[in-house]
């Protein structure tokens, strides 16, 4: 099948999200579109797709023009789609899920689901996914789950897919799983788009790629027609940021420790968790996400219990302190969800800048705040971060996300607290606010506190850190020195999953 | 902004429409409804209705300013009611009971009411912390028995028999709120201005109100900037249902000088309270005016059904389409976790 | 005394008790289980009330009144569907703006038209039939409780049973229940979820209208001011608790149906009304605090959340 985007034009309000991008995709072919966060990629897509229906220029399938109403629409036409954040029901079987709004119907409108377990046991079979049809899909694991999202399309007849960054999520070899999958639906003449920011996933399996940078389609060009280097450049245009210096350290004093920490919820099988961070190191945790590093750092900051071990914060035991006692004594803390924990959206950004220093001298009496002070305050942290707001009275839901997450590194990082917990810091920001993220926190450890680093990108733990650890299954792995260590093995760490998802202990424990 | 005021007159067409239908229902006069209306609300000799309006306004304002607490801090209490009928119940025992008047038994009938309430109210908040009850539904199932409650004692024990009604008997005149010079308001709605202020300078200016606000728009944020969202809230809750309380004393003090079976749960004080917090998308300084605005209408209402012949429960058909159509121009007038009772 | 109270006459009174709280409830599981957060049902079955005598009083036909029941209770929900679903009302709000215009509209038509205040009687109301089932009805106990009740009560027990397998096998079904849990992944899939809510809203007005219809036509044949007193909001509760699943909603109503129906029984032993009146409301105050607690305690178990 043969698919065309001409001149697609799609506008949000005055900001122009796709600015007249052309685009043609053949079938048996990989085509990867490749580009920053927000440079336009999922919209185009979505476009393609049936998501947004509110855009200029015309689609062409085989030749012919189209216009979708929904994504219906598309899907009949035979387009399929794999969202980033995968689109399924929890507590309904594989089945349910991949037959979902095409459910094979009687008369009264009630499912057949023998025949179509039939056919969906036919598509496991014929293309080899290690996927078991009558499970819950709240019990699987990530990697199948984006397989049961596949198998959504093969039972739909999509003959040409569309994924939305499909390996943020996945372990190396999940990873190499999928990819095999591709090259067999590409056999079969099947057109493929992979939608992705990672550059050495392109040199590995597309046979054509794209970049788009703010809106504007900047090369489309045969794989081997092209270069690394030359995509890269096309992606953050032309500059490389410079790399970040720091500073030789030696460090000698524990910042934090934890020792034979038990964490409930984890699926450890009660396995303890130790950590050390030394005052001037930044030590990383590496791990695809969903591995127990949230429930960790969560019994870090103090919103989760453990049911034993010490955690020692300036030789303070904080195991029964709660979050605001453990912050009085040293502790920071970026989160990684921005919208919920990180900020309140619906407030200004002087009122959260000065959340959880409120109840200090300078900021109030304890009853009444001290408003001139929060103004300048928060006037402070605005300008030497370099955050772009009208004013510290408008609320933070009106800015973008790099700067949300400015005002956040820029609020805790204020504090100059001992240990800075910094989680996936730079998720889902552009390059420029990655890089003075980064630069405040190799700061932060030059000017000697503790910082650990929760982060699901490979290369941000390998940039920054000075050791590492691998979370894997809700176990620490031994500390690495980050001199030392490779990517691969990195990645073989993370590999770990021998035990039952997370989800499937819970649901046995369920009364 | 043109759109806007567009879908703003659509809207009030569309109310008169309904409003206007509604008396032809009634085979009133629209006319002679809408100058009884009118009258009803702001006229009468020397302007007595204005007065009662003042005096209704001062009810609703001040549920309004709970509801308002409570939401903002994001704690769904939709139990007004009940804390309102339980502060009124234990000020009209209290003040049955007190061997002296004046001021300071004034002041402790009022201390008693809020009290009451408060607890009342925080027993919703007990049961959301430690046995997981959602506050939406906890705070609402707590009405009921309010209302059983304060009816029993009406009935029963604290019964005036004498009057052939479910009602206590009179409170001592020495405890009655005072009247303004010269006319028949009382001096309520004065207690509930100065509640105002205050609420304002808590909502604007302290610490513990502007953690409370926090702690409403996102209790994970809170959370994770060590906020004691347990303490706030239940703290919150008691701030609410005490201001619901001291609304409760004020009816028995000022108005009834007794306490009758259903009193203050028959004019929908509480939900009118509600709604206009919601109208004003829980903006502190705004509740004052929409307080007055329903008691207008409730009063209006009043006055077309005693001239025009129109039923007065048009009032609070108007209530509710007015709050349906702002509820939909702001989406957001409340933060999701206050919806989460699922 | 438990003799006296559960005599025939007890079982009959609990069945018929049950019945508007059950189809309440059942519109209530429908929406719940579609995603929409409703807590209107108070003011759809007040205004399924009304409507019921109202049809029933200008038609004399039971029909026609139950008919004219369905029809409020559906124009209530259409409300509610312009105002959640087309606009972006809160639910909440949205609920409780609806129950104040049913309590004001069925109180302000009740005197509009019929000029009464209070409660409405005539002899125009036409009552559904009661239905005599032979053999069943000369079975002891249950027997008054499964015969010679509302055709209304045999029809909401053959819905529930409809609405197990409903949820389970019907496509309908499953699409509510997938608006409900991740409409996303309903929409990725090319069904619009307003659609789907917008339905399941529509059968829940009509569920709550005959739950009207059963409180006022059914046995009594008349229209009290605030006539639903509350049921709504029971019926909410038993929607929270049982998450919306057929059966165990079922289980749940007909314990309140007892408990409802035992409190009218020990008033005669010179209880007070008030509190016997008040047992309903505890006991679902009691079987929401029982259910929440697990679900907390579970919670608590398995993620140690600390400070929630």
């Amino acid at each position: 099948m043969k698919a065309e985007l001409h001149e697609i034009s799609v506008k949000f309000g005055t900001f122009c999200a796709v600015n007249n991008v052309s685009l043609s995709f053949a079938p048996g072919e990989i085509h990867a579109l490749v580009g920053e966060n927000g440079a336009g990629k999922s919209t185009a897509m979505s476009v393609l797709f049936g998501l947004n229906t509110d855009y200029q220029g015309n689609i062409f399938i085989n030749d012919q023009l189209r216009r979708w109403k929904s994504p219906a629409d598309a899907i009949s036409a035979g387009i399929g789609m794999v969202h980033q954040h995968f689109m399924l029901q929890e507590t309904m079987s594989v089945l349910e899920n991949v037959i979902l709004c095409s459910e094979p119907v009687n008369k009264l409108g009630f499912v057949n689901f023998a025949a179509a377990a039939k056919t969906v046991q036919n598509l496991i079979d014929s293309y080899d996914l290690q996927i078991d049809q009558t499970q819950k899909v709240g019990e699987l694991s990530v990697g199948q789950r984006q397989a049961v999202e596949i198998l959504k399309l093969l039972y739909r007849r999509s003959e040409f897919l569309i994924l939305d960054e499909p390996t943020a999520v996945l372990t190396p070899n999940e990873k190499e799983e999928l990819f095999q999958s591709l090259s067999n639906f590409k056999a079969s003449g099947k057109s493929i788009i992979l939608i992705t920011h990672k550059i050495d996933e392109v040199m590995m399996i597309a046979d054509k790629v794209s970049v788009m940078r703010s809106g504007n389609l900047i090369s489309s060009k045969l794989l081997k027609n092209t270069s690394k280097n030359e995509i890269q450049q096309n992606i953050i245009g032309g500059k490389l940021p410079k790399p970040i210096k720091r500073k030789q350290m030696h460090p000698k004093d524990i910042g934090f420790e934890m020792q034979k920490v038990i964490i409930p919820g984890l699926a450890t099988g009660g396995k303890p968790i130790s950590l050390k961070v030394y005052l001037g190191e930044i030590v990383g945790i590496a791990g695809v996400s969903g591995n127990g590093q949230g429930s960790l750092v969560e019994a870090i900051v103090g919103i989760r219990n453990i049911l034993s071990g010490n955690m020692l914060l300036s030789n303070e035991n904080i195991s029964d302190q709660d979050v605001s006692a453990r912050r009085k004594i040293g502790l920071s803390y970026i989160p990684e969800d921005r919208q919920s924990v990180g900020l309140a959206l619906d407030a200004s950004v002087l009122e959260n800048s000065c959340v959880s220093q409120m109840r200090n001298k300078q900021f109030s009496n304890g009853y009444f705040f001290n408003l001139q002070h929060l103004f300048k305050f928060s006037e402070q942290l605005v300008s030497e971060y370099d955050i772009r707001v009208g004013s510290v009275k408008s609320k933070v839901r009106t800015m973008s996300g790099g700067n949300k997450q400015k005002l956040v590194v820029a609020r805790e990082l204020e504090q100059k607290k001992q240990l800075v917990i910094a989680e996936n810091p730079t998720w889902g920001v552009d390059i420029g606010a990655i890089n003075k993220i980064h630069q405040e926190l190799i700061k932060m450890r030059d000017m000697g506190h503790a910082i650990l680093l929760v982060s699901n990108e490979i290369e941000e733990i390998m940039g920054l850190s000075d050791r590492i650890h691998v979370m894997a299954n809700g176990q620490l792995s031994e500390s690495l020195n980050s001199d030392q260590v490779t990517a691969n093995k990195l990645g073989e760490l993370m590999l770990s999953r021998n035990e039952p998802a997370l989800s499937e202990k819970l649901e046995m424990m369920r009364p | 902004m043109t759109q806007r005021l567009y879908s703003l007159l659509a809207a009030s067409i569309l109310l008169l429409i309904i409003f206007a239908s509604l008396i032809w229902l009634a085979d009133a006069d629209f006319f002679k409804s809408i100058t009884a209306f009118f009258k009803g609300a702001f006229g009468g000799r020397k302007y007595a209705y204005l007065l009662v309006t003042i005096s209704r306004a001062a009810l609703i304002t001040g549920m309004a300013i709970a509801a308002l607490i409570a939401f903002r801090a994001g704690l769904f209490n939709i139990g007004g009611e009940g804390q309102l009928v339980i502060g009124g119940l234990a000020s009209a025992f209290v003040a049955i009971n007190l061997p002296f008047g004046g001021p300071a038994g004034i002041f402790l009938v009022l201390l008693a009411g809020m009290i009451a309430a408060g607890v009342w109210a925080m027993l919703a908040g007990i049961m959301k912390l430690w046995l997981g009850v959602p506050i939406l539904v906890g705070t609402l199932l707590l009405n009921y028995p309010a209302r059983y409650i304060a009816s029993y004692f009406v009935s029963h024990p604290l019964r005036d028999i004498a009057s052939g009604m479910p009602q206590t008997h009179l409170i001592e005149k020495s405890l009655w709120l005072p009247l303004l010079p010269g006319t028949r308001l009382d001096i309520g709605f004065i207690f509930i201005l100065f509640i105002f202020c205050i609420v304002l300078i808590y909502c604007y200016r302290t610490v513990g109100g502007y953690e409370a606000k926090m702690t409403g728009l996102s209790i994970d944020f809170a959370n994770a900037s060590g906020l004691k969202t347990k303490k706030i809230s239940l703290k919150t809750l008691a701030l609410s249902g005490a201001i619901a309380g001291l609304v409760g004393a004020i009816a028995v003090l000022g108005i009834h000088h007794r306490f009758t079976d259903g009193m203050l749960v028959q004019p929908l004080y509480a939900w009118t309270g509600i709604v206009a917090a919601l109208m004003v998308s829980l903006i502190p300084w705004a509740v004052l005016p929409a307080g007055f605005f329903f008691a207008a209408i409730h009063s209006g209402a009043s006055g077309m059904e005693r001239t025009a012949d129109v039923p007065k429960e048009i009032a609070i058909i108007v209530q509710g389409m007015i709050i349906l159509f702002v509820a939909s121009k702001v989406p957001t007038a409340f933060n999701q976790n206050i919806g989460s009772g699922k | 005394m438990l003799g006296s109270i559960f005599d025939p006459a007890f079982a009959d009174s609990v069945a018929r008790i049950s019945i508007p709280i059950l189809l309440a409830a059942l519109g209530g599981a429908i929406c719940h289980r579609a995603g929409v957060f409703n807590i209107a049902l108070e003011g759809f079955l007040l205004m399924g009330a009304f409507m019921a005598v109202f049809g029933s009083h200008f038609t004399s036909s039971a029909t026609l009144g139950t008919l004219s029941a369905i029809c409020g209770g559906i124009f209530m929900a259409l409300l509610f569907a312009e105002f959640h679903l087309r606009r972006p009302g809160d639910p909440i709000v949205v609920s409780i703006a609806i129950n104040l215009i049913s309590l004001g509209l069925s109180t302000y038509l009740l005197r509009a038209i019929f000029d009464v205040s209070g409660v409405f009687q005539s002899d125009q109301i036409r009552k559904v039939s009661l239905l005599d089932i032979p053999i069943i009805e000369n079975i002891p106990f249950l027997g008054s409780f499964f015969s010679g009740q509302s055709l209304l009560f045999y029809f909401s027990l053959a819905i529930v049973i409809f609405a197990h397998f409903f949820f389970k096998y019907h496509q309908l079904g499953i699409w509510l229940r997938a608006a409900g849990e991740n409409k996303q992944a309903l929409e990725a899939g090319g069904v619009s979820s307003k659609k789907i809510q917008f339905i399941s809203l529509i059968l829940c007005g009509a569920l709550c209208g005959l739950g009207g219809a059963q409180l006022s036509i059914s046995n009594v044949g008349l229209f009290v001011e605030n006539m639903s007193a509350g049921r709504g909001w029971i019926a909410v509760v038993i929607v929270l608790v049982t998450g919306g699943r057929a059966l165990p909603l079922l289980g749940l109503v007909f314990l309140f149906g007892t408990v409802d129906g035992a409190s009218l029984r020990v008033q005669g032993f010179g209880w007070p009304q008030q509190f016997t009146e008040m047992m309903p409301y505890l006991a679902s105050l009691l079987a929401l605090i029982f259910v929440c607690y697990r679900k907390l305690k579970f919670e608590k178990n398995t993620q140690g959340i600390r400070n929630v």
